[in-house]
């Protein structure tokens, strides 16, 4: 039984991981359109940007976090207005969008790559919290419960700010029908902006936590969460928060029961078996709207 | 004594010193002057970079030392022609074809990953261009008479190292994280099992990672609710780095063991503390090895780069010894031919950190092996019983 609890524990706190990644991800494809695989260069190097500050600067890892999340959030920003903007004004539809972000995550990659000297780092142990939680039956690491709180308060929050607040429905106008929401008086370009940023920002976070809790910190850090991350959008739905974060969860206890209860071999494998049913008998997820036309 | 006598001796000597000198010729052979390129496919990015570089910097130390010193023969300097493959086999294949094509290139050095080298080793073969291999572990990756080997094939290190540890501790119930999908890995796990087994402990969990994982959670709780008091670690750096730190995190206390992917400084910087303590056997370690060969290389490194060469240094580094001492038993203008052959009936690499490495078909034999284990002041000493 404890060893049931305490893998539970370990799948709610990747899936939150996956989950976290993919809020940001779902975000700029509902409202902006653009399948944007440079995502996973966010996680990076907001990881490594906390790091830094960690190693370089002495940072406490709070600020560190807030250093990463920052980072994430102007680096997607960065990129929309570099990379995507252009090609709004020109139509280039998804197609278009999806190559720019190719090519942003190659570019951003081998940055990284050179900022790390292509070697994975760690905060150091004493730096972030480490030790574990003593919850009677199991103990439980301090970093898979901040993960865990991280996700359902980051999670919660953009789904009230998004179906709950003006700058929401903003943002859902926008993602419905740019031309239509700034003729009712929405600027498209602030909502644009704040699309990118949330969502280079929650990636950011996946990110530096991810790094801490794993021990792992490297150039190559995105790209584990980018598939698993766009699993979790697409089981829970494109245009949901709430989706995606249960789908994340999901996807990450399916991860660790696979790999205790059958194989490490099928881990993988079952998650793409469910990404694959759930775009061919479910395309629009858990929680996505039934109009949703971009999946 | 009259003159004929003295002019009889003086014909005589003469003789057998024309003699002496003909017989003698090969072993003060010397290629003509000039500078000669070997071709080197590097993994300075990519997954396992952090190895890749280090085979990169001791194959450059090399090449300092033997143009300074004149190893590879009088005038003889010899010039490293880098492409990077970041672990990608169609770009080393290319890397490969490249160099192959290029007459230029007298030799080349390849490959950590054993996929890899068995990819290029073809291209070799067919443009007759020697191919040192300076990382990769598989058997049977030496092909007569173009591609040679200066890794010791894997086990026996950790065969020694298993007895050892089976007597000196006798672990009752055993553990092992195994790389799924490197079967290198897999084999060494498994001699490595052979032995604890024999020796009477319980095997009581096998527990399999992937060489892309990030998250040892799961793995580290599976492996610790069996109640193990000896986990064998066999995987590649990165996972079992983090496999050895989700054991610790989770309060695991007892005896894990693994192999020389452990040893990089670089290791220890990231994962200080974590890592101490636990045995991984090897042939080269600065602050262990302490031969000529070895101190020499561990001046020359730390005089270049401000840091310890590890292992993979030493391998790089060798590789480059190897072909130059191919080139120096050479006469006039080498041949792609000519070096291959010389390289091929090579029984010992003079020069190296080892303290000694034989060579058989062109392929290294294990050389000394020293069990090791990282120290919490961040030296590496030889391992102890706790």
């Amino acid at each position: 039984m404890t060893l049931f609890l305490e893998q539970l524990v370990n799948g709610v706190s990747l899936g939150s991981l996956y989950a976290l990644f993919g809020i940001g991800f779902g975000l700029v494809f509902a409202t902006l359109g653009v399948l944007n695989v440079a995502h996973g260069a966010y996680a990076s190097w907001a990881a490594i940007l906390g790091y830094f500050s960690v190693e370089y600067f002495g940072v406490p890892f709070p600020v560190a976090v807030a250093i990463g999340v920052l980072g994430g959030g102007l680096i997607a920003i960065a990129v929309d207005q570099i990379g995507f903007q252009p090609l709004r004004g020109r139509k280039t539809g998804m197609l278009g969008a999806l190559i720019t972000s190719i090519a942003f995550l190659i570019i951003l990659d081998s940055l990284a790559g050179m900022a790390t000297n292509h070697q994975s780092w760690a905060f150091p142990s004493s730096s972030f919290p480490s030790g574990m939680v003593d919850l009677g039956l199991i103990r439980v690491p301090q970093m898979q419960i901040i993960i865990i709180a991280s996700t359902l308060i980051c999670g919660g929050g953009i789904y009230l700010l998004i179906q709950k607040t003006q700058i929401g429905a903003a943002m859902r106008a926008v993602g419905w029908n740019p031309e239509a929401a700034a003729l009712s008086g929405v600027n498209p370009q602030i909502v644009i902006l704040l699309t990118a940023f949330l969502a280079g920002a929650t990636s950011g976070l996946a990110g530096v936590l991810g790094g801490a809790a794993t021990s792992n910190i490297s150039y190559m850090l995105g790209e584990g969460l980018l598939l698993k991350g766009f699993a979790a959008v697409v089981v829970g739905g494109f245009d949901d928060v709430r989706g995606t974060v249960i789908a994340g969860i999901i996807l990450g206890i399916c991860e660790v029961f696979v790999a205790q209860y059958l194989s490490t071999t099928y881990r993988d494998g079952f998650t793409y078996v469910l990404l694959l049913t759930f775009l061919v008998a479910r395309p629009r997820g858990l929680f996505g709207s039934r109009d949703f036309m971009r999946a | 004594m009259n003159m004929l006598e003295t002019s009889k001796r003086a014909l005589l000597s003469a003789g057998y010193m024309a003699l002496a000198l003909g017989f003698a010729a090969p072993a003060y052979a010397d290629p003509d002057a000039g500078e000669y390129r070997i071709g080197m496919v590097s993994d300075d990015s990519g997954p396992i970079a952090a190895a890749g570089q280090s085979y990169h910097q001791g194959a450059d130390i090399a090449v300092a030392e033997i143009n300074s010193k004149g190893l590879a023969g009088e005038g003889v300097t010899l010039v490293l022609d880098v492409k990077d493959s970041g672990s990608d086999a169609a770009r080393a294949v290319q890397a490969m074809t490249q160099f192959g094509s290029d007459r230029n290139i007298l030799a080349a050095t390849c490959c950590i990953l054993s996929a890899i080298a068995a990819a290029v080793s073809p291209i070799a073969m067919s443009n007759e261009l020697p191919l040192v291999i300076y990382g990769a572990t598989r058997a049977s990756l030496p092909q007569e008479p173009y591609v040679t080997s200066v890794v010791a094939l894997p086990g026996p290190q950790e065969v020694a190292m298993s007895e050892r540890l089976a007597t000196e501790l006798k672990p009752q119930k055993v553990a092992y994280y195994l790389a799924g999908d490197n079967d290198i890995f897999m084999a060494r796990a498994m001699a490595m099992k052979e032995v604890i087994e024999k020796s009477g402990a319980a095997t009581v969990a096998e527990i399999t990672t992937l060489t892309a994982d990030t998250d040892f959670t799961g793995p580290a709780t599976q492996g610790i609710a069996t109640g193990p008091d000896l986990i064998v670690v066999m995987t590649t750096q990165q996972p079992t780095i983090g496999i050895i730190t989700a054991l610790r995190q989770r309060g695991y206390e007892g005896m894990i063991v693994t192999s020389e992917v452990l040893s990089p400084p670089a290791v220890f910087k990231k994962s200080g503390e974590t890592i101490t303590g636990i045995p991984f056997a090897l042939s080269f370690q600065p602050g262990v090895s302490d031969s000529d060969a070895a101190v020499a290389f561990i001046d020359a490194y730390k005089a270049q780069y401000n840091a310890l060469p590890d292992v993979y240094a030493a391998q790089g580094y060798m590789a480059i010894q190897f072909i130059a001492q191919g080139l120096k038993s050479l006469d006039g203008k080498p041949t792609r031919q000519d070096l291959a052959k010389a390289m091929w009936g090579t029984a010992e690499i003079a020069i190296n950190p080892y303290g000694g490495q034989p060579m058989e078909n062109g392929q290294a034999r294990t050389p000394n092996t020293l069990i090791v284990n990282w120290t919490k002041d961040g030296e590496v000493k030889l391992w102890e019983k706790p």
